[in-house]
């Protein structure tokens, strides 16, 4: 593949598709310079605020759902609603509400993490073993207690899986929000880097993402699903 | 004695009429075993005395007091289910602790009757274990362990053994015969295996086909000679389900 790839880029030129070693060399100075924790850190902290609000926010909804019918209802129509919009709306409403701020990526990362993550948390609680709720009605088990014992438990894994794909869209989705009003993050150097020419420069940072979306998900998300599948 | 549980002319609809009207008493410490054809209405029956479903008509009281659906009551009613319905994410000790919780003891207290309770159904030694590492025999155990921790006014069983093989079965009803000395506990007990009412239970209640009516109340004192009595109980479960069969509208 490297072959086919420093073969191709010999072909059409740097500018089109540079070479691995200079993608390679590129890598190398983003590290030695500290510039690559300078950009992750601020894409991973804008995610963190959006992200982390969806899952509160899908929580809470989830919350909602196993309390109430007629709010399941009501959940589930909002959450068709806003997975059927586009990221791009997102930025643009968010531009409009926010400004050239930090507050749109973050803004626009929430939305579209919200119905992935809710999803899967109202999904997890409809697939509650009835049969275990009712064993906890016979043994008088309290509202609070029930939820506890068995409704958190059996949603967790939906909740990780959720939040796995979640995150994944999150990082997608808010480099694309950053190309507008910011001046960090990966989505924002990666642009620049479009615009002084430098091509090899948004493979490298294509490369870091890549990097990033690897490393969570075998340190964060799988480590956690097999937390919390321990008993099987 | 004194009557434990008093099942009053109870009825229930669906749609049909499904049990048409039972009425019956237990008295403290007896082992009630409910028979009938299948689909009579046994485990209706038995979710009634349990408060998980509502009665269309009669009543039940557990020592005097009545037993509602839906209706917070004062007793303790241990109910063993034809699944083991335990949390495969707890172990069995805390699955058994679990259902202690309402009686207002301490973690203490609940793990040291939880594992009490385990011992006595045989499951020493295996208190750290997740329902998902143990036998099919040993999860119902200690779905008879949970219902005898909370020192149940009375113990509810809706086929329990249903899910298990011949030996494991057998094995089980020797155990539950066993607990039942050991603890004196009240019980009611769902089956349609005959053998096994035979096996366990002090007094029989037969029902008739649905809509469910008592075809006989047996006293199994262990006087009556059993090959005989099982027997005549197969012959009435057979005349039952003939009526059944007959009085299903044709086609």
């Amino acid at each position: 593949m490297l072959a086919a790839w420093a073969a191709l880029s010999f072909r059409y030129g740097a500018y089109v598709l540079p070479s691995p070693l200079a993608v390679l060399r590129g890598f190398v100075e983003i590290l030695a310079s500290g510039e690559i924790w300078r950009h992750t850190a601020a894409s991973l902290s804008r995610i963190a605020v959006g992200f982390g609000g969806a899952v509160a926010v899908a929580m809470l909804l989830g919350l909602a759902a196993f309390l109430s019918r007629s709010a399941r209802d009501v959940v589930h129509d909002v959450l068709s609603v806003l997975n059927s919009t586009s990221v791009f709306v997102w930025i643009v409403i968010s531009i409009i509400w926010f400004g050239l701020s930090n507050w749109a990526p973050i803004f626009t990362t929430f939305m579209i993490t919200l119905p992935v993550v809710a999803s899967n948390i109202v999904e997890g609680i409809a697939n509650v073993d009835r049969r275990l709720l009712e064993m906890g009605d016979a043994y008088r088990l309290s509202g609070r207690e029930k939820f506890r014992s068995i409704v958190v438990p059996s949603t967790l894994p939906y909740l990780i899986a959720g939040m796995k794909v979640g995150f994944g869209l999150a990082l997608k989705v808010s480099v694309v929000a950053e190309i507008f009003g910011v001046t960090s993050g990966i989505g924002y150097i990666m642009n620049y880097s479009r615009e002084i020419l430098a091509t090899q420069m948004v493979f490298v940072w294509a490369l870091v993402m890549i990097l990033v979306m690897m490393a969570t998900d075998t340190i964060v998300f799988d480590a956690l699903s097999r937390r919390v599948a321990r008993w099987r | 004695m004194a009557l434990k549980l008093a099942v009053e002319e109870v009825g229930k609809d669906f749609l049909i009429p499904v049990i048409d009207r039972v009425s019956f008493g237990v008295e403290a410490g007896e082992f009630v075993c409910l028979l009938g054809p299948n689909g009579c209405g046994k485990t209706t029956l038995l979710r009634i005395v349990g408060g998980l479903e509502p009665a269309t008509r009669g009543r039940v009281t557990l020592d005097g007091e009545p037993i509602v659906a839906g209706q917070p009551h004062q007793h303790k009613i241990g109910v063993v289910f034809q699944e083991d319905r335990l949390l495969p994410w707890l172990t069995l000790e805390q699955n058994v602790a679990l259902v202690l919780k309402p009686i207002g003891l301490d973690a203490a207290e609940r793990a040291a009757i939880a594992r009490r309770y385990l011992k006595v159904a045989g499951l020493g030694g295996f208190e750290d274990y997740h329902p998902a590492r143990v036998s099919g025999g040993m999860r119902q155990r200690t779905a008879i362990a949970r219902a005898l921790a909370i020192e149940p006014d009375v113990l509810l069983m809706d086929e329990p053994f249903g899910a298990l093989d011949a030996q494991n079965r057998r094995i089980m009803q020797n155990e539950v015969r066993r607990i039942w000395r050991d603890t004196g506990r009240t019980i009611l007990f769902v089956t349609h295996a005959i053998e096994e009412a035979v096996a366990v239970g002090t007094t029989l209640v037969m029902l008739s086909a649905r809509p469910a009516r008592i075809r006989e109340l047996i006293r199994n004192d262990g006087r009556t000679d059993r090959v005989k009595l099982i027997d005549d109980l197969n012959t009435m479960i057979m005349e039952e389900v003939e009526r059944q069969q007959g009085a299903a509208p044709p086609g």
